[in-house]
């Protein structure tokens, strides 16, 4: 077992060198250098103002000169300065933004587990019923929405319109921190990127307990005169929750790369945002070490999942 | 509790948390004193983001509220009037250029004076230090400071627009960048924690992507500010910062011209229009091989109804441009106005030969635009052009992938762009993109111009000093661009602002790259 | 295990099929998508207007007699927009769905039999394309190839391939090592055979299943690649490009028809392909009959 964990240890090391060196050449493959997100083209600047700033940050040195000079610099846990952000360092600068990704990420997906918890509960309790046939149908119709667009709308309709909430952004500017600032602009973005994560929740819930529902046990309980209630919390939905806590974790691992379209949408400063500003800006070390962290995330993620089966089904071992 | 009521409680419990977001209040902004939000970097003239004024291509608008140059244009952008510099003259010799200094304090206190200047100057023709101002400034030979109070800046050859690029050139303090290596100047954290300018608001603090916050310099030498606070709201699109103004949180915002229409009779808001100083054409890359023939270039011209564009797409607000010019007193008598015509265009072509040239292969049309007025516009000339034969494609990138591409030598990626170039005030700015000696690597012409009677009447025109005589060779220029179409010139549109109308002696214009101009932040003031 | 029965006889898709058109719902997806789909591909034949042509005097018009569902703001007939627009969508969706299919269908495979260290190698490679953030990969995927329909395709089929893959190496792992594979490894049944003559059939489920889904998700992602202007290029219609109208706040509030009308026909869409696609699982799954 050890050497199984020592060998996917190593390989998840050396997938995560293939990552760099992939999104690396990626990278330079796009038409463009951060030079060349620096001018607007309207304005009369000339090519070779801009040379000395290419020569100054090394990008005109070849290509496998230049990763290994990331690579080497990375080993000793330098990642460089951010081309476009005003030279901030690179990993703090990405640092800071894990987390407001994880704060709307995770209340996004508590809010999605407990609404399509509570109604896969109810859907399966009420089977074919008015009930269910409209939890399900609203489920369907919150898989198949584009998040951009219920994001453009929530947006319009609760901060512009209504002026529930405040129209994107994470804090006022300029006000003192406090909490309910905080969850006044993160109430809507989390809300409604819930939306698909509880339409899926909802559904695995609704079918998972209702195939526990028609175990033996459950019938045996029933028939013991049980009253119905605690069949259900008691015996039913604590056994039925094991597939969707699998699906809620699968999640966690790519929560980290941000919600892009509720993150652009929202102006909120997480890991999306950054990464699309930075690809935009092709600002090469930020994008490398958002790229390193994201990747190793979800490779870990990967690993404890595989770790895990390999501790429950020894068969695995094979692979 | 049996099933039914059990089911109840569900329904309860979910209602009530949907609700949760209805109910809860939003904190009220309770903010001391008084303070005005705006997306100050919001759309073309802004620069979000970038804190150092030496790697400024844009943003100046903000950077002018707490950095100033030695001189400033005024705010009709007609002239430069003096900032810091109180005085400043030019030699006979045209080498020559003396500034006389406030007498002022930097916002920590020490004083302002000519050792900042030479400091300043010396640190932006460097190239080490990251500025982009390297290669402009690389004509100073020397800066003297013969007392405190004066700076005189020798040239090593004459440059009719060193005063224009010292206008963003915001001067810097010595005490507290001094002792940083040059090399370390363009990445030091300085700039965006706790930059000390001379303006009138002080630096206080920067949210990293949400917002930047300054305080009333109270020392200032025009007056203590009337606001207590900017705030610098930071914005993915114009878009967002538009549902930002509905909504009452910022006061201030660049629009884009549908957004700003919607503004328009509404008393909450004051909409500002003002002229992008930018004519937008239709490049034709010299380098295709498609476009050799100028009846061909005539037919594209002919072929597009620019009237109806303006009138329904631009809502009227553009001017049409026969040339790169706009201005009355650049435009020569005798211009070819280019009338809708598409016979005419059809017969152009036809004894052009273009059936021959090109025929009805899809020919690639990029842009760096990327507003949902520039896809309707250029899916207007798309169609137009369509019906006289000239299969275009429109393709909207990003700027890094624009400029990377139109830069390089791949003739076949770019044969057709649709762009623009700052044409005002200096009417000189358009040399970069159509004078040969241009061509990249060197200048901007990056459709590969090579027209060499216009290029002398470019050169004769920037060597011209007397202002008086020089706008007879820009109409020189004007009238060579009209008739050999080395770009088609299409229009110089507006640009627009929305200010909200708790706003007091707000100004802002829409100037190219953000200005400066004279903006006076100090006396805008806000109702409660 | 019903999969694992052999493909030549019908049995079980016979009755898969029936359990199939017992579900109302994904009945009711067919019957929404069928019409769609004729509309879509006929609609040159009978609508007078074409999706490209512009009308500057009759800009930003509301649903007329004329104008079915009005126009948009270079006076371009929205309903013929949204049909040619469909007709993109659908395209890109189900291109992308067959190209991502058959590499899903076939590095899965190729782990499943292959033997330990090609599995170990292909798995490791399909970890590698999961673990690329997504939104870097479709920025740069998409500034690279350029944005347009075939690039589009590219993109979406790159994204979606390595989970059919997973599902896939998981069906045949169990069946590497039973005997009727062993058999024809021994009697010298090339990889090909195996994968043709074993693995589709036991993986028809998945694989059915799969498609449908992708096609959906395919129409969802070709609306994201648009929103942030990656996808299908104005001015060639899609139901993307056209939602996209929705970001300026003038168009949301003053011309909703501009974007309520493909984004209606996007989610009934979406909606339709989902039904069908879980109408298909429920039908393969024999526990099914429990929903």
């Amino acid at each position: 077992m050890l050497q199984y964990i020592l060998r996917r240890t190593a390989v998840g090391l050396l997938m995560l060198l293939a990552l760099t060196v992939l999104i690396f050449t990626l990278l330079r493959l796009t038409p463009g250098d951060p030079i060349d997100a620096y001018v607007n083209p309207s304005l009369p600047m000339s090519a070779s103002d801009l040379q000395m700033l290419r020569t100054r940050l090394g990008l005109d040195q070849p290509l496998p000169v230049q990763y290994f000079a990331w690579l080497g610099a990375a080993l000793t846990g330098d990642f460089g300065y951010s081309i476009q952000y005003n030279g901030e360092a690179v990993l703090p600068l990405v640092l800071s933004r894990i987390g407001p990704t994880i704060l709307l990420m995770f209340s996004g997906l508590a809010i999605a587990a407990i609404v399509g918890i509570a109604t896969g509960i109810f859907a399966a309790v009420r089977r074919n019923k008015l009930a269910d046939l409209s939890l399900s149908t609203a489920a369907f119709v919150g898989i198949s929405s584009p998040a951009f667009l219920t994001a453009l709308l929530g947006l319009y309709v609760f901060a512009v319109i209504l002026r529930w909430v405040p129209a994107g952004g994470m804090l006022t500017p300029g006000a003192p921190f406090s909490v309910g600032d905080l969850l006044a602009h993160l109430v809507l973005p989390a809300t409604l990127l819930s939306i698909g994560h509880g339409a899926l929740i909802m559904r695995y819930m609704r079918s998972s307990l209702l195939e526990v529902l028609s175990q033996d046990y459950v019938r045996t309980a029933r028939a013991k005169g049980v009253r119905e209630f605690w069949v259900i919390v008691k015996h039913a939905v604590r056994n039925a929750l094991l597939p969707v806590i699998t699906l809620i974790g699968s999640t966690i691992g790519i929560a980290i790369g941000g919600a892009i379209f509720i993150e652009s949408v929202f102006d909120w400063p997480g890991m999306g945002l950054l990464m699309i500003n930075a690809v935009v800006r092709r600002d090469y070390p930020v994008i490398m070490c958002a790229t390193l962290l994201t990747g190793a995330c979800v490779i870990l993620v990967n690993l404890l999942t595989d770790i895990a089966y390999a501790a429950v089904d020894p068969r695995i071992k094979v692979a | 509790m049996n099933r039914r009521n059990f089911g109840r409680l569900l329904a309860a419990g979910t209602l009530l948390f949907s609700t949760i977001p209805a109910v809860m209040p939003v904190p009220a902004m309770a903010q001391a004193g008084k303070t005005i939000v705006g997306g100050f970097d919001v759309g073309p003239g802004g620069f979000q983001g970038n804190f150092n004024p030496l790697t400024a291509t844009a943003g100046f608008t903000w950077l002018n509220t707490y950095f100033e140059p030695l001189v400033i244009y005024t705010s009709d952008l007609s002239k430069l009037t003096g900032a810091l510099a109180s005085e400043f003259a030019v030699g006979q010799d045209n080498l020559t250029y003396t500034f006389k200094l406030v007498d002022t304090k930097w916002h920590d206190g020490k004083p302002f004076t000519s050792a900042d200047v030479k400091f300043t100057l010396e640190l932006a023709r460097n190239a080490e230090s990251g500025s982009i101002f390297a290669a402009r400034l690389a004509g100073i030979a020397s800066v003297e400071t013969p007392d405190e109070r004066t700076a005189v800046v020798k040239l090593s050859k004459p440059n009719s627009a060193f005063l224009s690029v010292l206008s963003q050139v915001m001067i810097l303090p010595q005490h507290a960048l001094s002792s940083m290596p040059v090399k370390e100047v363009a990445k030091s954290q300085w700039w965006s924690t706790q930059p000390v300018g001379t303006g009138p608001f002080k630096f206080v603090k920067y949210v990293s992507d949400q917002y930047v916050e300054m305080a009333a310099y109270e020392g200032y030498r025009g007056g203590k500010p009337k606001a207590d606070r900017l705030i610098n709201r930071y914005f993915a699109n114009p878009a967002a910062a538009v549902a930002a103004l509905r909504a009452g949180e910022v006061q201030f915002t660049f629009a884009e011209p549908d957004d700003a229409k919607t503004f328009k009779g509404n008393d909450s808001f004051r909409v500002i229009e003002g002229d992008s100083y930018v004519v937008n054409y239709i490049g034709f890359n010299h380098r295709a091989k498609i476009w050799d023939d100028l009846r061909v270039r005539q037919a594209v011209m002919y072929a597009i109804d620019r009237n109806a564009i303006v009138s329904s797409l631009f809502g009227g607000a553009a001017k049409l441009a026969n040339c790169g010019y706009v201005a009355p007193q650049l435009l020569p008598k005798d211009l070819t106005g280019y009338a809708h015509d598409p016979q005419k265009a059809k017969d152009l072509l036809a004894e052009a030969g273009w059936d021959k040239i090109n025929g009805d292969k899809p020919i690639p049309w990029l842009t760096y635009y990327n507003t949902p007025q520039v896809a309707n516009v250029m899916a207007a000339i798309q169609a137009m052009l369509a019906q006289v034969g000239i299969n275009v494609v429109p393709r909207a990138l990003d700027v890094p992938s624009y400029n990377g591409i139109v830069r390089s030598e791949k003739w076949q990626d770019f044969p057709m762009i649709y762009a623009g170039l700052q044409n005002g005030p200096n009417p000189a700015s358009l040399n970069i993109g159509l004078n040969a000696a241009q061509i990249p690597p060197s200048g901007n012409n990056i459709m590969r111009v090579e027209m060499p009677a216009l290029t002398e009447a470019l050169n004769t025109a920037m060597a011209e000093t007397d202002p008086a005589k020089a706008d007879a060779k820009w109409q020189q220029v004007c009238k060579e661009m009209n008739s050999q179409l080395p770009w088609g010139p299409m229009w110089v549109a507006s640009r627009y602002g929305v200010v909200s109308s708790k706003l007091k002696d707000f100004f802002w214009t829409p100037a190219p790259a953000g200005g400066p101009f004279v903006s006076h932040p100090e006396k805008w003031d806000i109702a409660p | 295990m019903a999969s694992l029965i052999h493909a030549r006889s019908a049995g079980p898709i016979r009755r898969a099929l029936s359990r199939f058109f017992e579900n109302g719902a994904a009945v009711a997806g067919l019957v929404i998508l069928v019409p769609i789909l004729l509309l879509t591909l006929t609609y040159d034949f009978w609508w007078p207007y074409k999706p490209n042509d512009i009308d500057l005097l009759a800009m930003n018009r509301g649903p007329s007699s004329a104008h079915w569902l009005g126009s948009d703001g270079v006076g371009r007939d929205i309903m013929a927009r949204l049909l040619q627009g469909g007709r993109t969508s659908l395209l890109v969706a189900t291109v992308s769905m067959v190209i991502s299919t058959f590499i899903g269908f076939f590095i899965g495979a190729l782990a499943g039999f292959a033997g330990r260290f090609i599995d170990g190698a292909t798995m490791r490679f399909v970890d590698l394309a999961m673990t690329l953030p997504p939104v870097i990969f479709l920025l740069v995927l998409a500034s690279i190839v350029g944005s347009g329909i075939v690039p589009t395709i590219f993109v979406i089929s790159l994204l979606s391939w390595p989970v059919l893959s997973r599902m896939v190496r998981a069906r045949l792992l169990e069946l590497r090592e039973r005997d009727f594979v062993v058999a024809s490894h021994g009697m010298g049944a090339g990889l090909w055979h195996l994968l043709i003559r074993h693995g589709l059939p036991n993986t028809i489920d998945i694989l059915v299943v799969y498609a449908t889904l992708q096609v959906a998700s395919g129409i969802l992602l070709e609306a994201g690649l648009s929103f942030l202007g990656l996808g299908v290029t104005p001015p060639e219609a899609s139901w993307g490009n056209m939602l996209n109208a929705a970001r300026a706040t003038h168009v949301l509030e003053n011309y909703p028809w501009q974007w309520m009308f493909p984004g209606g026909a996007l989610v009934v869409t979406v909606l339709a392909i989902n039904f069908v696609g879980d109408g298909l699982r429920d039908a393969f799954d024999p526990r099914s009959e429990l929903k």
